[in-house]
């Protein structure tokens, strides 16, 4: 039963945290996450209709990443450019994204709930299943826990050893003294928000086309708004938004085991939506992000 | 390698504004160039134009007869341009090193940082100027003098031959200035050209080889030798009349204790930020608080004003303890000109008369029954404008419309108008013009005679010293001495304001 | 009117019509008439007095949720928790409904919706003291809050308060709690009074109250409100409650007016529909109310749309979002009005 859980809080964990790594790059280039959400939706409606029209599950992932990635191009032209309240902007892109996945769907299934089925990702860790313990935990994943894994380690590479990287945070704390040194600032937010709609576009992609086969309606259901928290608990970092994602994947495991148990379910799905108002209430305390988060280099 | 700069006939036009008008200026390498004018002369606008940061809409810029034309910043310090700003442009969260390599970072195997070599070029860079900083420690640790040298630095990593220092002695002590000055002059002396923005005018006689004078946005006179020139008439050019440059105060007060303040003691983050602060103002008394900022002066209006809790504070006026936070305190008879007028002195998209009632709103006369009463509010609104001088065609403009000196007669007016018995007034004329400071030193006074209490806090220590009877001083969160304004000079200030202070 | 109110204007109008636009266009390329879809619309929502009754049926909570999500943005606080404040006040207000209290009608109205109201409010509050006393950020709280409400009012008339019959609902409201229709063979009711006094009572308390300036100055600059010596925190609590406490009117109101039981998940996205009311109402309770008309127009018409010729009801909320969205980034409304006018100049220039 351990092996179980275990297992499961691998799985639920990647989507959240695909976009909490996306997350991070876009609060560490200045920009506030809180469109994490339309791009998870997005994301996750782009994969199954690219998997519908191609029949390919990998078409389908790709499409996820390019809705994601749409999103987060709207996102930064509007915070960037048009210096919009990047608040309001990811809450109005977060409403468009729900109105626009249930219209399409409609118009393209004729349902307002879900989609029809699709061709999804089964590549699995297979060839461990022979392998006692690890075999239980890791065989049945999907590809997506390595690749999880290592984007976040590159991702943690990429801020904090990497020239872009420095001149990412650079902008990020001060977007004024970074134009001041010739730093290009909307060139390089636009990349970190980018980057931002293209993980959590893929985050997306998982829970639609990798953990199902078909897209339901707000199926990401916060998960963007719990994302934005673990970034906060992680205090920016990539790898800890790993661990960090990890908890949050352990109560949505929790949540399904306990739905076998015959308490009521509307009851067990509260509990990931409670530990993320814990975390935010007594657990990230004294994080401050970025302090060039929603300035501009023209103040 | 930049010889020679020239800008020729540059303007720059802003929606309200013509900041820069037909000027032509021109620097050459190895010597010290002061672009002297007081603040809204169009002197910083005009470097940043140079600099790359803004476009010029006419003109043309020549290096070393070559024209040019810069996009950004990138552009100039490509051909060794460096600029020092007034605001520092720096990440205190991160390192030195990082701080002066972000942007032109050596690499190793084409990906990485090399932060080892860029480590040791900094560091190096650091001896051979003798600056005497740690190339690995973070930003927010060094003092403002060292933060200043990490600017400069910056600019001088990125090979910059020609460097432009926008008012760099505004928050020095007169010996970092004239550590400052040194460094100028060695870098000098190695044919580093030099710009420095300034409206000091004894400073600009002290180093500069050349002047040019800007007034309103216009070239007013260029001088290549500075021996015929005075104070006097140097500020003339600058204003434009003749300028009182001394407002006197007189003497010793001899007026009973009315305001005093025992071991006031603050904890920020873990580390103390007032340190057993005492002292005590008469009636009809200015005591000045002299330190270079950062040494717990700001922290130190908000802990009297009660807008932070001190740890440890005992407050009387008039021998009755008060206390409470900024609502009550005010209440209590305790006015406050906060230290930056757009951050915590006003709300600039209100208008001028919800500005000149804020924090007053619920007054009585002002507000019954939790209504606001409109008619009261704008005829005090009316009176106070004029009275005040405050340019604007009326009380229902927002106040993002006014210029910096009309904002801050905003914030002075609303307080003085309380009539408050202690006014805690911190940086009353950073960065308004010369007319809106004279009137403003003299409202300050005005409640001296009056026979209030005034608490004076200021980075500018001519301030300090033309308005202040005693003269606290303020290093690492201590009042470490207190003088008689008549009989202390600037230097000695100085030493103690940087600790160096001897009781001997 | 002075050039800078009508100034205010441009953005909002403009906002919604290029809103409609877009929408048209997506309408188009999904195979359908955009100008024969909007003219049913149009018809739909002021075709007859019955339809007229049923837009302003449909406006009612969405007037009531952008005052709502209004009042705590004046503050600076996104409180995207309307929803659940909704929901709370409509289960709570059905609970007082069901119950006899013995009171004659006017009382056992009055009760009940201050029942609804006190509980959105105290939501709203709960929202505020995280705010306050810990930083959480108001966003993701709400978000959260709506989440955890609307499982457990789910989950409460699914077990403990579940009526008889295959519905997740309760039991039906007494007469006395319900609201009096209008016109006896129309469903409109005396909500809509109520709503409109709100509106007047929300447009007054902000523009005149100290309270209301208070809130006004924290939502602009915090800082200088706080050296100014008003009560940051308390303000913020006080618009929170306020915010909330009118959330919970709305779904009272509704539930007495229109449901007459809480219904598991009964709301059509109210509470977020009240940021896109809000935002085209340039954040003033009058707008409010014609910009609440103008959307349960386009919900009532959308709904006739849809049983005429299958066109998906959801374009509306698109246009929702795309007025959010627009509204608040008036450099690039300026930006596209400018380049009309830019081309036009180019027209007259080459003629």
């Amino acid at each position: 039963m351990i092996l179980g859980l275990l297992a499961s809080t691998l799985s639920l964990s990647i989507p959240l945290v695909l976009a909490a790594l996306g997350g991070v790059m876009s609060v560490r280039s200045g920009v506030m996450a809180l469109g994490l959400e339309s791009m998870m939706l997005f994301g996750a409606f782009s994969a199954v209709v690219g998997s519908w029209f191609s029949g390919n599950a990998f078409v389908g992932l790709l499409c996820g990443i390019l809705g994601g990635l749409v999103i987060g191009l709207a996102h930064a032209l509007l915070s960037v450019r048009y210096k919009m309240n990047q608040v309001i902007s990811g809450i109005g892109l977060n409403l468009l994204a729900t109105a626009a996945t249930t219209l399409f769907m409609q118009i393209i299934w004729n349902n307002k709930g879900s989609s029809a089925t699709v061709a999804s990702v089964d590549v699995t860790l297979s060839f461990l299943q022979n392998i006692p313990v690890l075999g239980e935990i890791f065989a049945r994943q999907s590809i997506l826990l390595p690749v999880t894994i290592a984007i976040a380690i590159v991702e943690w590479f990429v801020l904090f050893r990497t020239p872009f990287g420095l001149r990412l945070r650079f902008v990020g704390e001060n977007p004024k003294a970074a134009s001041s040194i010739g730093i290009p600032v909307h060139k390089m937010k636009y990349i970190g928000v980018a980057i931002c709609g293209m993980l959590a576009g893929l985050g997306g992609a998982y829970l639609s086309i990798v953990s199902l086969d078909m897209f339901v309606r707000d199926m990401s259901a916060s998960r963007g708004y719990i994302a934005v928290a673990i970034g906060i608990l992680s205090r920016y970092n990539p790898v800890k938004a790993m661990l960090a994602g990890s908890l949050f994947g352990f109560c949505e495991a929790v949540q399904i085991y306990l739905q076998g148990y015959g308490v009521p379910s509307q009851l067990i799905q509260m509990i990931p939506y409670i530990v993320t108002l814990l975390v935010l209430v007594f657990g990230v305390r004294n994080i401050k992000p970025p302090a060039g988060v929603g300035a501009h280099e023209d103040d | 390698m930049i010889e020679k700069i020239e800008m020729i006939d540059i303007v720059k036009q802003f929606p309200l504004v013509r900041a820069v008008d037909h000027v032509s200026f021109s620097a050459y390498s190895g010597e010290i160039h002061s672009l002297l004018g007081e603040n809204g002369a169009g002197k910083t606008c005009l470097m940043k134009i140079l600099y790359g940061m803004m476009k010029p809409d006419e003109g043309q810029i020549l290096v070393n007869g070559q024209p040019v034309s810069f996009h950004s910043p990138r552009d100039s310090i490509a051909l060794g341009i460096g600029m020092v700003h007034q605001h520092f442009m720096l990440s205190p969260v991160m390192t030195v090193t990082e701080n002066i390599i972000a942007g032109v970072e050596p690499r190793k195997n084409h990906i990485f940082i090399d932060m080892d070599k860029a480590v040791k070029d900094v560091q190096a860079l650091i001896d051979r100027y003798h600056f005497s900083i740690d190339a690995k420690a973070f930003v927010q640790d060094l003092s403002v003098g060292e933060q200043q040298r990490v600017e400069i630095l910056k600019a001088l990593y990125r090979g910059a031959r020609l460097l432009i220092l926008d008012e760099p002695t505004a928050v020095l002590t007169p010996q970092e200035v004239d550590a400052l000055f040194d460094i100028m002059r060695n870098l000098k002396a190695s044919g580093t050209g030099i710009i420095i923005i300034t409206h000091k005018l004894k400073e600009t006689l002290a180093i500069a080889d050349k002047i040019s004078v800007l007034r309103q946005g216009k070239l007013i006179t260029h001088r290549q030798d500075l021996g015929e020139s005075t104070m006097d008439d140097l500020a003339e050019m600058m204003v434009g009349r003749d300028v009182e440059l001394n407002v006197s105060s007189e003497g010793p007060v001899e007026g009973e204790v009315y305001f005093e303040v025992e071991h006031c003691s603050l904890t920020r983050n873990g580390l103390p930020v007032l340190k057993d602060v005492s002292f005590n103002i008469r009636k009809g008394e200015v005591l000045g608080i002299a330190g270079v900022e950062g040494n717990g002066q700001s922290e130190l209006a908000e802990v009297l004003t009660g807008n932070i809790k001190a740890d440890q504070l005992v407050m009387k006026k008039d021998g009755v303890e008060i206390s409470g936070d900024s609502h009550s305190l005010m209440g209590q008879g305790i006015g406050h000109i906060p230290e930056d007028r757009l951050a915590m002195g006003l709300i600039v998209e209100k208008s001028i008369s919800e500005n000149l009632i804020l924090g007053y709103h619920g007054r009585k006369r002002f507000c019954s029954h939790g209504v606001l009463d409109r008619k009261n509010i704008n005829s005090f609104a009316d009176s106070t404008i004029k009275k005040y001088g405050i340019k604007t065609p009326d009380g229902n403009q927002k106040a993002a419309s006014l210029s910096g000196g009309n904002q801050q007669k905003i914030v002075v007016a609303r307080v003085i108008e309380e009539e408050p018995d202690v006014l805690v007034v911190c940086q009353p004329t950073r960065g308004v013009d010369v007319g809106a400071m004279e009137f403003i030193h003299h409202q300050i006074l005005g409640l001296r005679k009056a026979g209030k209490a005034v608490l004076l806090i200021s980075a500018d220590l001519d301030e300090v010293m033309n308005l202040s009877d005693r003269i606290a001083v303020m290093y690492e969160g201590k009042i470490v001495k207190t003088f008689d304004a008549d009989k202390v000079s600037a230097r000695e200030l100085g030493l103690w304001m940087t600790g160096e202070g001897n009781e001997s | 009117m002075n050039r800078n109110r009508l100034k205010s204007l441009v953005i909002p109008l403009f906002s919604f019509f290029l809103a409609i636009v877009v929408c048209g266009i997506i309408m188009a390329l999904c195979g359908y008439n955009p100008f024969t879809a909007y003219s049913i619309i149009f018809s739909g929502a002021f075709g007859s007095v019955r339809n007229i009754t049923n837009t302003l049926i449909q406006a009612s909570p969405l007037i009531m949720t952008g005052l709502g999500y209004m009042v705590s943005k004046r503050a600076m606080l996104i409180n995207l928790g309307i929803e659940g404040q909704l929901y709370t006040g409509a289960i709570v207000a059905a609970l007082i409904g069901m119950t006899d209290l013995h009171l004659p009608l006017i009382l056992h109205l009055a009760v009940t919706m201050l029942g609804g109201a006190a509980a959105g409010g105290l939501v709203g509050l709960f929202i505020g003291f995280l705010k306050v006393h810990f930083g959480a950020n108001e966003v993701i709280t709400t978000t959260m809050t709506n989440f955890i409400i609307i499982n457990f009012t789910s989950y409460l008339v699914n077990y403990p308060l579940k009526a008889d019959g295959a519905v997740a609902q309760t039991e039906r409201m007494l007469e006395t709690a319900l609201m009096p229709k209008i016109l006896p063979s129309y469903q409109l009711t005396y909500s809509i009074v109520i709503i409109a006094l709100v509106a007047v009572a929300v447009k007054f308390f902000i523009d005149r109250t100290k309270t209301g300036f208070e809130i006004q100055c924290v939502g602009l600059n915090q800082k200088a409100s706080a050296v100014a010596g008003i009560k940051v925190g308390g303000v913020m609590l006080s618009a929170m409650f306020i915010s909330g406490a009118i959330g919970g009117l709305a779904g009272a109101l509704q539930v007495m007016s229109v449901n007459r039981r809480f219904i598991a998940g009964f709301s059509a996205d109210y509470g977020f529909s009240g940021i896109a009311v809000a935002a085209l109402g340039n954040d003033n309770a009058i707008g409010i109310i014609l910009s609440g008309i103008v959307f349960g127009a386009l919900k009532n018409g959308a709904n006739i749309l849809n049983m005429t010729s299958r066109t998906p009801t959801e374009f509306v909320a698109v246009v929702q979002a795309l007025v959010v969205i627009f509204v608040s980034a008036p450099l690039l409304i300026n930006e596209i009005l400018h380049l009309g006018a830019f081309r036009r100049k180019k027209k007259e220039g080459l003629a």
